[in-house]
């Protein structure tokens, strides 16, 4: 398994879909078994044994799942014989076991994300392809879902099958592939490299070119104030079905991360408060006075932009100047009947100096000229015109290269230092962390915690994010174990100090540890130091309360945190240790299951 | 992972720049286009020329060029309005009726609210009702058309207030009056296009209309109010050849959908909207009256007119898209 990797915008899609015969190659060759070969089109690329599994999947959602897998059969000539093709459907999808649930005729449009990524793999299968194609299938994947994924794939590669593994997510990338390749900036910066002789501080680097703090401009170097007046305030927002419960403030001048999984009713949050959807219940306040926008007018008449998430989608008009695209917003907001675009003059030469734009590209008539990160630039400009006091960006990153990554980073710290409270939406955990100055987590539509960037770190922040749908097995066995034992069950991890605690059941004051979900206080503010301190798995008392802790991992070894129960009387003949392997037991069984 | 080529990339040959400039200037294009055709008929036939002939050419493009003018704004925004040419029947006839019990002035205006109902209707219902453009405005066109032949029991009327002559026959300028009424209304729509943010808007929701909401334009009204304005153009149309013809026919304007959206086409229009201009709309319009025209001179036979306008639309979309391709598509 080869895994190919570099960071945002490094070309690694552009290559597979080189591979794939989805694009053309300007120069180059591909080589094939030591033979050389020419794609003009997928069909080609099919011929000869490769498939992709892409990135947006590429399924016809009012197809069934079996349609689907046979789909590229259609671009073949001959006659199709569903029955045949029944039988090499239900032979593919057995490969992935029964707990997938997959079914020849349920419509893709019913199937969740996963399960679509399933039914491509499927498709890439029933080609009889030799050479498959991954690009970050995770992505839009829980944990337990890519472990499932990553199971199978695994399975795949001990048959023969060549496959190639595009990620940016190192911990992925370690756990799974045999080799690696690094792109950076479209060229070949390690070829080949056996993953086992790196580090993952040598692939980062690898991949960057530089040091990880040095794009970020660390966000530590900005002064925390804390006694800032929230420009916004969201309580218990909902907009179904995305938005059930969500809760935060923005202060003036800090920037704030939502971050979660795709799903997670991140975009819908910030569409909501946008005006573009309505809030079924719960109140979004500016400055203290409510605030319910019926439009995107009425929002970026109280102050408020969005960089919405797909740029070419929502963004960008096409047929207009880039001069047009600056004041489009303006646009929006001016009140005569005329243009008004002079009164903004001075406003765009300022930020053509910030988009380091010379003049003359100002009236470029096509916008799509332009490379997506200048794109993307012109369109935070866009809201800039206006001095916004609340800035919402969703994924403000996606598809832009890392040199105009680094100076729209910049240019957020900028805008914020000025006084703007700044939203990010971001699906790259890294850079939540290394942009924002605190993140509030959603998950399932409900915001789980809300912590100071400094404070958390990647695998931490993909465990406040699991969907609730995944992290329910950990809370079942919290629930059983309450139950049975009484007292509080929890799940933390523990770092440097600090508990992070993801999940709580049981509200007995009496053994309260002195945390809930989504809190992270320090070890010494518990009411369990004593137990969270000593690294041993027996009994600890700390007064009144009796914890036993238990440590979970996944099947790959990495920790998945601890489980703890918290109790004030022992039951007679009680083995901490006893519990301790059923607890490990529950978790690694229905893991097994899932 | 971006998809875009980099700024760097789009270096272009100076050869290339006559082209380019044809290619991103539709007003220039359809000016070079009009000279050509002008060209060719007054070579073709000597009478092309003659100032009795341009009078009639410019008599014959005022009603389509009125309808031709609405229709450019519904096609900028993305849409396209069938129902043209039945709401000019019916519109006349509610023109005929009514000035024929309360004189001319009341028609008009009866006349003008029937084509601002009808559109508003249209409007509405492809707006928030989410209905696509081409469904509800063909349900219209049965209407409109159904509604003529009602409201006139099948029936021409015949009973004219003299004074309806009067907007098609005089002169203002040394040229036709009715053809003056049409270049004024097309001054105020490229204004509009150009200077009014309503006319910006409609290039924005043409073009992209997610983005045109998310900058706050107002999409709604916006929408409502291009197809509006397509149903008073088309009574404004039917008000014109009314004068013209002096009798008003439940049938009349049967047809005019399809060359007002063949002149918005031949004038550069995207039919996915957000791109063309009422300069070239006009340019289109002027070009199919002159090849009927010119074709009439040469005496071809009228069974024959329909296919050669018919190649000359496909052939004008087919130059449009040629031109328009960005490099490297297929």
């Amino acid at each position: 398994m080869h895994a190919l990797v570099g960071a945002n915008g490094a070309g690694k899609s552009t290559l597979s879909r080189i591979i794939s015969g989805h694009m053309q190659p300007d120069r180059g060759r591909i080589l094939l078994e030591g033979q050389e070969i020419h794609h003009t089109g997928s069909r080609d690329a099919i011929r000869s044994g490769i498939a992709m599994v892409t990135q947006e999947t590429s399924l016809a959602p009012d197809l069934s799942v079996l349609e689907n897998i046979m789909l590229p059969r259609l671009g073949m000539p001959g006659a199709l014989r569903w029955g045949r093709l029944r039988e090499q459907v239900r032979g593919l999808l057995a490969e992935f076991g029964d707990e997938a649930g997959l079914h020849p005729d349920a419509l893709v449009r019913d199937l969740s994300i996963g399960q679509r990524q399933l039914v491509e793999i499927a498709k890439a299968l029933a080609l009889d392809s030799r050479i498959i194609i991954f690009d970050e299938p995770t992505a839009p994947l829980s944990p337990h879902e890519s472990e499932r994924l990553f199971d199978i794939i695994r399975r795949l590669a001990q048959r023969g099958r060549g496959l190639v593994f595009v990620s940016h997510r190192l911990e992925e990338i370690f756990a799974a592939t045999d080799r690696v390749t690094v792109l950076r900036e479209g060229k070949v910066v390690a070829g080949s490299v056996p993953t086992a002789t790196l580090t993952q501080g040598e692939l980062v680097r690898l991949m960057v070119g530089r040091e990880l703090s040095d794009i970020y401009s660390s966000a530590a170097t900005q002064p925390m104030t804390t006694h800032r007046t929230p420009v916004l305030t969201v309580r218990h927002l909902s907009c179904p079905p995305r938005v059930r419960d969500v809760s935060f403030d923005v202060q003036e001048g800090e920037i704030l991360g939502l971050a979660g999984l795709v799903g997670a009713g991140r975009s819908e949050t910030l569409e909501t408060i946008f005006g573009l959807r309505r809030a079924i219940s719960g109140e979004i306040e500016l400055r203290g006075k409510p605030f319910r926008p019926r439009s995107a007018r009425d929002a970026i008449r109280a102050g408020i932009g969005l960089v919405p998430e797909d740029r070419r989608g929502q963004g960008i008009v096409p047929d207009f100047s880039v001069r047009e695209n600056l004041l489009l917003a303006h646009l929006g907001q001016h009140a005569g009947t005329g243009l008004g675009y002079n009164e903004r003059s001075d406003a765009v030469r300022q930020l053509l100096d910030v988009l380091e734009l010379p003049q003359h590209r100002l009236l470029d008539a096509n916008m799509l000229n332009f490379s997506g990160g200048m794109q993307q630039k012109i369109i935070l400009a866009r809201w800039l015109v206006l001095d916004p006091r609340i800035l919402l960006l969703d994924e403000p990153t996606r598809g832009v290269d890392i040199g105009t990554r680094s100076s729209i980073y910049a240019l957020l710290r900028r805008i914020a230092a000025q006084g703007v409270a700044c939203v990010v939406v971001s699906s790259d955990f890294e850079e939540v962390i290394g942009l924002t100055d605190r993140i509030v987590v959603l998950s399932d539509g409900a915001d789980v915690t809300d912590i100071p960037s400094r404070l958390v770190d990647i695998e931490k922040l993909a465990m406040f994010a699991a969907p609730r749908s995944s992290a329910e097995r950990t809370h079942t066995v919290l629930a059983s174990l309450v139950q049975e034992l009484g007292g509080v069950a929890y799940w933390i991890a523990v770092e440097q100090g600090r508990v992070y605690c993801f999940d709580r059941v049981g509200d007995d004051p009496l053994v309260d540890p002195g945390f809930a979900g989504g809190s992270f206080p320090m070890i010494e503010d518990t009411a369990i130091p004593n137990a969270l301190m000593r690294e041993t798995d027996d009994l600890v008392s700390d007064g009144a309360r009796r914890t036993v802790l238990t440590r979970i991992r996944g099947r790959r070894g990495h920790s998945l945190g601890q489980v703890g129960l918290t109790m004030a009387r022992i039951p007679p003949g009680f083995d901490a240790t006893a519990l301790q392997r059923r607890i490990q037991a529950m978790l690694s069984v229905s893991a097994e299951a899932a | 992972m971006s998809a875009y080529p980099s700024d760097r990339q789009r270096g272009r040959a100076p050869h290339r720049t006559l082209i380019r400039l044809l290619a991103n200037q539709i007003e220039l294009r359809m000016i070079l286009l009009i000279i050509v055709v002008m060209a060719s008929l007054s070579l073709i036939s000597p009478y092309f020329l003659t100032v009795s002939n341009l009078f009639n050419v410019m008599d014959q493009s005022v009603v389509v060029g009125m309808v031709a003018l609405g229709q450019t704004l519904v096609i900028l925004i993305g849409g396209i309005d069938l129902s043209v040419g039945s709401l000019a029947g019916v519109t006349g006839i509610v023109l005929g009726l009514a000035s024929r019990g309360h004189g001319l002035i009341a028609g008009i205006v009866a006349c003008l609210l029937a084509g601002a109902f009808a559109g508003l209707l249209n409007g509405v219902v492809i707006t928030y009702g989410r209905v696509a453009a081409f469904v509800v405005t063909l349900g219209m066109m049965s209407i409109g058309r159904s509604m003529a032949y009602v409201l006139s029991n099948a029936s021409s009327i015949t009973e004219l207030p003299p004074a309806i002559a009067d907007i098609s026959s005089g002169t203002a300028a040394g040229l036709p009056v009715n053809f003056v009424c049409l270049i004024v209304f097309y001054a105020l729509c490229w204004w509009f296009l150009t200077y009014a943010k309503g006319g910006r808007t409609l290039y924005a929701i043409g073009s992209n209309i997610e983005a045109a909401r998310v900058a706050g334009l107002s999409i709604t009204l916006w929408s409502v109010l291009t197809y509006v304005a397509s149903g008073v153009m088309s009574a404004v149309a039917a008000i014109f050849l009314a004068s013209r013809v002096l009798s008003i026919d439940p049938i009349g304007g049967a047809g005019l959908e399809l060359d007002a959206i063949a002149a918005v086409v031949i004038g550069g229009a995207s039919l996915f909207g957000g791109r063309g201009s009422i300069v070239g709309t006009l340019a289109g319009v002027f070009i199919m009256v002159f090849i009927r025209n010119g074709l009439n001179l040469l005496n071809v036979s009228p069974y024959w007119q329909g296919t050669a306008i018919g190649s000359i639309i496909i052939a004008a979309v087919l130059v449009e898209r040629l031109l328009s391709r960005s490099p490297g598509q297929r």
